[in-house]
């Protein structure tokens, strides 16, 4: 992500010059984020049809317990701090994360702090902040790969352009649990522009990028993913084509085509993508690709 | 308890047999300057030469055969089936060989040099062992060590007729630490007992001097028609002077090359094993000399060496490289120096010659599907004629680039040379070659290392571009790109003082990367506190906040207190405070706490007096 101005520990830095440093720095006020609603345990569509959680605020003295738990000797304590800071569907409990985490802390600690902002991210508690997003974006270049996977993993739950770049840099990490991450996130937003890049992964034979380039990839993509039998591992591309046939946005004389090209490959991957397609189409829909993946799956029985 | 009258008596007797064995010894004219001069005028000098050929000795499917060429005429004269082990020597009209090697079972051939047909063979006897042997004029002259009788080997030079193999005579030689012989002009010479060498006569095996070489073993000699020369580290032209050789001697001479190169100036002759083709034929020093009264000097300055694949040329007085090329393909199983041309013969049948002055091709034949295992020249001066205007030098550059990233792993010295060589030469591409060097997988960690010291020694202010280029080629797996050697290149850039400066943001950037080694984290931290750039302060903020408490620190925290440092000698009261509360913090890696105390103390506005650490800090 190109971040020029990018300078979490500036929120140390403010905590530090006004005395508050980490944990006294915790305003026993909570506050929420702009926009969210303060209506306890309940949700609502929003304008785009986006399920939005209305943040509950937590006591102001179990936010500040929670708080110093989680800057304080325990590193136990903290996780669990942390923890119960990601459940506790609080928008106010995104501040105690963040500054831990720009404040810097154990692996340990760090990775759930992560997590707890994921929750809250699940729960569309995050918003845009930037601090956060900077925060996030800072561990996903950290050098413990397990740190950046779960940033990223974060990341990619954001509904913020600034984020994507990030993650399509990530798409080349060389950790692949990283790189698989990457790929989900981008393919979670649809993000299309990654498909050439995801594209470059398979063909290298990065079994991660399989299933989330399917999800994203255009018509053009999939003879040259097909292709690639016999270069890579046929699961591989068995992974990717039966993803790509579960598809609603794909014609289904495609999806025969498809299918057939999965029937050639060897290897009980390319017999799950077949099942899976099979199950995966409703038992009163009668489209012609159902009857020729249960064709292939019959003839690949009678083979054995 | 021995009586000292005793001791002394005991003494005297050791000094008597001393004094005997002096009567009896037989190089009590070693050194003899006019013995050695007297030898030297019966010596008469080579006839100028008349032919150009090339014996190479091949394998392969077409079985073992020895072939003549002509390079002259670039063909083959002849080609017989035999097994060449031992080197092919030439005379007037015969060449001799052997076969089986040159122990008890070998066998020395003499073949027709027209047609290459069999005159004459010579087993070896049981007990005996084949040192050398050379040709002069209508004789063939073979050194050999015998064990047949009780007690030590004897050695013994036998003179036989070139034409027959018939022996004219032979000489039991005082020792038999014997080595292979030279002759030039009707003069023979032999090495014996490493430090010395007995000239005779070619005719009558007469006796005629002996050399004394006092400060380096005399492992070789050897025959050019600019004179007869002996030596092992250096060489001593042979003369009045060098009867007895020291490295004094006007006629010693010895070429300055670099570390890479084996000083074997010719075959150590003590050793019979180097009389057959082998590795030392594709690795070794290449010279010729021209004589000045008694004093030589390497022929234009220059001395060559031949290192498998390669050739160099090197001044002989400064050591610096004059030209190098590299045989495309294969090793070249053997060069010569004929005064006029290095020629090569490569393991896969490619005849080669370079200019000795530029290193430009002057010669190029091929001999397909051929495996040549070895080759002898008999081509004195030969000088390809009007090739040279039409080469072209070989590419400085290209040549060392081709030796750095050539993937055959024996020679690791010659690799490192290379790179020192490239890193002094001028100009951005080299720059740019240094910087692939320093990204390609698989480099030897002294190349690394050799290649980042020659980049960081330019101080290429004139590249700064290449080198941001490299800095922002950040890491990528998708597109199969190495992280850039970052901790190289920030020492580059620490290199160039102020002017390096413009590069540290693409540096700073680094320090977010995952890639980024704590080494060179702390190496960045350091050139962005030398190039004074203050707007990399939030990135090792950043680092720092990132990693204080990591626990990967805690045993090395070099790279965080190296980006302390940067932030305390950069920053303002803000970033103290920061690292006031670092310091303070007790998740903060102990060294970089304790060192912040320390630092802080120091650098405060009451500097000296000491800051007491809190509790955490000195836990």
């Amino acid at each position: 992500m190109k971040r020029p101005g990018l300078n979490v520990p500036s929120l140390v830095l403010a905590l530090v010059l006004s005395g508050r440093a980490l944990p006294a720095a915790v305003s026993p006020t909570e506050t929420a984020p702009a926009g969210a609603t303060k209506t306890k345990g309940k949700t609502k569509g929003n304008a785009k049809g986006r399920t939005t959680t209305t943040a509950a605020p937590l006591p102001a003295a179990r936010l500040e317990s929670l708080r110093l738990a989680l800057a304080g000797d325990d590193d136990g304590a903290a996780i669990d701090a942390a923890t119960a800071l990601g459940a506790s569907g609080s928008a106010g409990a995104r501040e105690p994360l963040v500054e831990v985490l720009a404040a810097g802390a154990t692996s340990a600690r760090a990775q759930a702090a992560i997590e707890a902002l994921g929750k809250l991210s699940e729960a569309h508690l995050l918003g845009k902040d930037q601090t956060t997003v900077e925060v996030l974006d800072l561990y996903a270049g950290h050098r413990a790969p397990e740190v950046r996977r779960r940033a990223i993993r974060v990341l990619g739950t954001i509904a913020d352009a600034r984020t994507v770049p990030t993650l399509m840099e990530r798409l080349g990490d060389a950790a692949p649990d990283v790189r698989a991450a990457a790929a989900e996130a981008l393919a979670a937003r649809r993000e299309i522009k990654a498909s050439r890049r995801m594209f470059a992964l398979l063909k290298a034979g990065d079994a991660g990028v399989a299933a989330p380039l399917a999800s994203i990839a255009t018509p053009d993509l999939i003879p040259q993913i097909a292709e690639l039998a016999g270069t890579i591992d046929d699961g591989i591309v068995a992974t990717a084509l039966g993803e790509y046939v579960k598809r609603a946005d794909v014609p289904d004389g495609l999806r025969v085509d498809v299918l057939r090209t999965i029937g050639r490959l060897s290897g009980a991957a390319a017999t799950t993508a077949l099942v899976e397609y099979v199950a995966s189409v409703p038992a009163k829909d009668d489209r012609p690709s159902k009857h020729e993946a249960q064709k292939l799956l019959d003839q690949r029985g009678a083979d054995q | 308890m021995r009586s000292p009258g005793r001791l002394l008596a005991a003494v005297a007797g050791f000094g008597a047999l001393g004094f005997a064995a002096c009567a009896t010894s037989p190089f009590q004219r070693a050194g003899n300057a006019d013995d050695i001069a007297g030898a030297l005028a019966r010596s008469h000098p080579p006839a100028a030469p008349t032919r150009s050929l090339v014996f190479l000795v091949l394998g392969g499917t077409g079985g073992p055969r020895l072939s003549a060429y002509d390079l002259a005429a670039s063909k083959v004269l002849w080609t017989q089936p035999t097994d060449v082990t031992t080197r092919v020597e030439v005379g007037a009209t015969v060449l001799v060989h052997g076969t089986k090697g040159a122990g008890p079972s070998g066998t020395i051939v003499g073949r027709d040099l027209e047609t290459g047909a069999v005159l004459w063979q010579r087993a070896m006897q049981p007990k005996e062992r084949l040192f050398g042997y050379v040709l002069d004029g209508d004789g063939v002259f073979l050194v050999v060590q015998s064990s047949a009788a009780a007690g030590r080997p004897t050695g013994a030079l036998f003179s036989l007729d070139a034409r027959t193999g018939v022996e004219r005579w032979h000489h039991e030689l005082p020792s038999g630490r014997v080595a292979a012989p030279a002759a030039r002009g009707g003069l023979l010479a032999v090495p014996l007992d490493s430090q010395y060498v007995l000239l005779f006569d070619g005719q009558s095996g007469l006796e005629l001097g002996q050399v004394l070489s006092t400060e380096e073993a005399a492992t070789f000699v050897r025959a050019l028609p600019e004179g007869l020369f002996y030596g092992s580290r250096g060489l001593f032209l042979l003369e009045r002077g060098t009867a007895r050789g020291t490295r004094h001697s006007p006629g010693y001479l010895s070429a300055r090359l670099p570390d890479f190169v084996r000083p074997v100036y010719w075959y150590d002759l003590y050793r019979p094993e180097q009389a057959e083709y082998s590795a030392i034929d594709r690795n070794r020093i290449l010279w010729r000399v021209t004589v000045d009264g008694d004093r030589p000097q390497f022929r234009d300055g220059l001395a060559f060496v031949h290192d498998y694949r390669f050739f160099f040329a090197f001044d002989a007085g400064s050591g610096a490289l004059r030209w190098a090329y590299g045989a495309p393909n294969s090793d070249a199983v053997a060069s010569v120096d004929t005064g006029h041309a290095i020629l090569f013969v490569t393991a896969d049948g490619e005849i080669g010659g370079l200019d000795p002055i530029t290193g430009a091709r002057l010669y190029e034949a091929h001999l397909s599907g051929e495996m040549v295992r070895g080759a002898s020249f008999d081509a004195e001066g030969f000088a390809p004629v009007g090739a040279a205007a039409a080469s072209k030098p070989p590419d400085m550059l290209t040549a060392l680039t081709s030796i750095i990233a050539d993937p055959d792993q024996r020679f690791p010295a010659l690799k490192l040379f290379a790179i020192e060589e490239l890193g002094r030469q001028p100009g951005r591409e080299v720059t740019a070659k240094l910087i692939d060097i320093l990204q390609r997988e698989g480099l030897a960690p002294l190349a690394y290392q050799k290649a980042g010291e020659m980049l960081v020694a330019r101080r290429d202010a004139g590249s700064l571009d290449l080198m941001t280029a490299a800095l922002r080629a950040h890491a990528d797996y998708a597109e199969k790109r190495p992280a850039p050697p970052v901790e190289v290149l920030a020492r580059a850039v620490g290199a160039l003082g102020p002017l390096g400066r413009a590069l540290a943001p693409d540096l700073a950037a680094h320090l977010r990367l995952p890639e980024t080694s704590p080494a060179a984290a702390a190496e960045i931290a350091r050139v962005l506190v030398a190039v004074g750039a203050q707007e990399s302060l939030p990135a090792l903020r950043d680092f720092l906040c990132l990693y204080r408490a990591d626990s990967s620190y805690e045993r090395d925290p070099t790279a965080l207190v190296a980006v302390a440092e940067a932030l305390l000698k950069l920053g303002g009261p803000t970033d103290r405070a920061l690292l006031l509360f670092l310091a303070e913090e007790p998740h903060t890696a102990t060294g970089l706490r304790t060192h912040l105390v320390r630092a802080l103390g120091e650098t405060g506005p009451h500097a000296g007096v000491t800051i007491q650490p809190t509790a955490s800090a000195r836990d």
